[in-house]
């Protein structure tokens, strides 16, 4: 039902009865054998299409989705005093959850939605001027500046020497055209 | 910056002004060679105009070194004797002096379309564009040579996006992106100022863009338009954004707003400053005039200014009149 506006769910009656104040994630506990809980998080709670046991706070809810315009659910993920994004084993969440939450973290950081920490950057001390060839204007070359002129001089036809001619015409004197013009047909 | 500091008082590095003063050097040599009589135009560098937007800037130490979203540690205590603590204030004063330097404010600069070569022998042979880079450490930017070859064969100079991408890729600088982000669309800046982080864009814009490239500038004149359309001047005052905003608002004569929260705000020295500037800059107007001839100074310059010059007479006067009441109040108690 919140398919298209994600942020509408967290300011309904229904995720105020279920989770008051509180964040999203608080009272989840994961379910593991001994006193020392793993150190590394779930990978998926959703494995070929079948729901894990006890699934994390984001998947067991179909409601929530992880966008980046709901910045209320992100929020809830990020400390509030040092801006750093929680590490999955304290929220509680699957590892591919965590990946899609910091991509959406940092679309809504570039798009200005959510506090993104700016560093100071000092002035650039340069000149400004742009008078250095690089970036100003260098006068184009002479070959550039009428249309009918080439780049390179032999682009366009030239007269080859005349010993050069001759030496062709007497290697294949047997097959040349009568009255063969010297100049080519333009 | 330790030279900087043993300087003390002077607001402004020689060395920056000596940097920048080329364009304004030459600014001012055009202005004599016309053969005007009157003063040429003062420029954003110059030094009485500098002065005089630091003055207004104020330092807020408070507000400079506010406590910023980091890795939390453990609070940390120093005890201090008086002597040692006015030496601590001074060093934090020289440090905010620092960061309010106060970024350059240039015209925008002239696109790049120029060809070097044109080789037809090339046309055909490849798919892509090559760009080709002058990676050598020691040479400044602006003097790097960035040239692109097309698949039709013309070599010509990289434009300005190329060449700022191509140099943020190959000497990466901190705090930019390749790719500029999406926080700078028309669109997206409506957001960001509705939650009054002005000053916050406003750095990552410094960190982002060239001083004089269109987007840097475009980006300013928003924050700009946006403060003077709400009246929220005193997001700006102690940072180093403060002072391209009264050279903003001063050459476009929006100054209304800016002069009315100032008076609001008991800052007298500041207003008159504030109309010293515009005269500076608009010598021909008529309260200009009149002030040269009165030679007024405080409250009799703000109401030959308020008289001639300014579009909401009304609301200036009330808070002139608040303020010498409270004046009044306060010598009389």
């Amino acid at each position: 039902p919140y398919q298209e506006r994600p942020w509408e769910y967290l300011e309904s009656e229904e995720y105020r009865a279920t989770y008051g104040d509180k964040p999203v994630w608080h009272g989840y506990r994961r379910n593991h054998k001994g006193s020392v809980p793993p150190q590394s998080a779930r990978k998926a709670c959703l494995r070929r299409g079948r729901r894990v046991g006890n699934p994390c706070p984001i998947c067991r809810d179909r409601n929530l989705l992880v966008d980046f315009r709901n910045i209320k659910l992100l929020d809830q993920f990020i400390c509030p005093h040092s801006g750093v994004i929680f590490h999955p084993i304290h929220t509680g969440i699957c590892m591919k959850q965590h990946r899609r939450l910091a991509q959406a973290i940092a679309q809504a950081q570039d798009h200005g939605l959510l506090w993104l920490h700016v560093p100071f950057v000092p002035v650039p001390e340069e000149d400004f001027s742009n008078q250095h060839a690089a970036v100003g204007k260098t006068p184009p070359a002479p070959a550039l500046k009428g249309p009918g002129r080439a780049w390179y001089p032999w682009y366009e036809w030239q007269q080859p020497p005349a010993s050069e001619v001759a030496r062709m015409r007497r290697l294949y004197q047997g097959f040349l055209k009568e009255n063969y013009p010297d100049t080519p047909p333009s | 910056m330790a030279a900087l500091g043993a300087r003390g008082s002077a607001a402004l590095p020689a060395r920056l002004r000596a940097l920048w003063a080329l364009p304004a050097r030459r600014a001012l040599a055009a202005d004599a060679g016309e053969g005007k009589a009157a003063q040429p135009k003062p420029a954003f560098t110059d030094e009485a105009v500098q002065t005089l937007l630091y003055k207004m800037t104020g330092l807020d130490l408070h507000k400079v070194f506010r406590p910023v979203k980091k890795g939390l540690k453990p609070p940390h205590y120093k005890l201090m004797t008086e002597a040692q603590l006015e030496e601590a204030t001074r060093k934090a004063i020289e440090e905010a002096k620092t960061k309010l330097i106060m970024p350059p404010v240039l015209n925008e600069r002239e696109p790049i379309d120029d060809v070097l070569a044109e080789d037809k022998v090339l046309e055909g042979t490849e798919t892509a564009k090559y760009v080709f880079t002058d990676l050598s450490y020691s040479i400044p930017h602006r003097e790097r040579f960035i040239v692109v070859r097309e698949p039709n064969g013309v070599l010509r100079k990289a434009t300005w996006e190329e060449r700022d991408r191509m140099i943020q890729i190959f000497f990466p600088k901190e705090g930019r992106r390749v790719i500029p982000p999406t926080l700078f669309k028309d669109e997206n800046l409506g957001t960001v100022f509705q939650q009054d982080r002005h000053e916050d864009v406003l750095n990552m814009c410094i960190a982002q863009f060239e001083p004089d490239s269109p987007d840097y500038i475009r980006v300013h004149h928003r924050a700009y338009e946006d403060i003077e359309k709400h009246a929220k001047y005193d997001l700006l005052r102690s940072t180093r954004h403060f002072g391209g905003m009264v050279w903003y608002l001063l050459s476009r004569k929006k100054t209304d707003g800016l002069l009315i929260d100032m008076i609001n705000r008991d800052l007298l020295e500041d207003a008159t400053s504030l109309i010293t500037l515009y005269h500076m800059l608009h010598p021909e107007c008529q309260s200009a005039k009149e002030a040269k001839e009165g030679k007024l100074q405080g409250i009799d310059l703000i109401k030959v200014f308020v008289k001639t010059e300014s579009q909401r007479e009304g609301y200036i006067q009330l808070a002139l009149q608040a303020y010498e009441e409270a004046m009044a109040t306060s010598s009389a108690s």
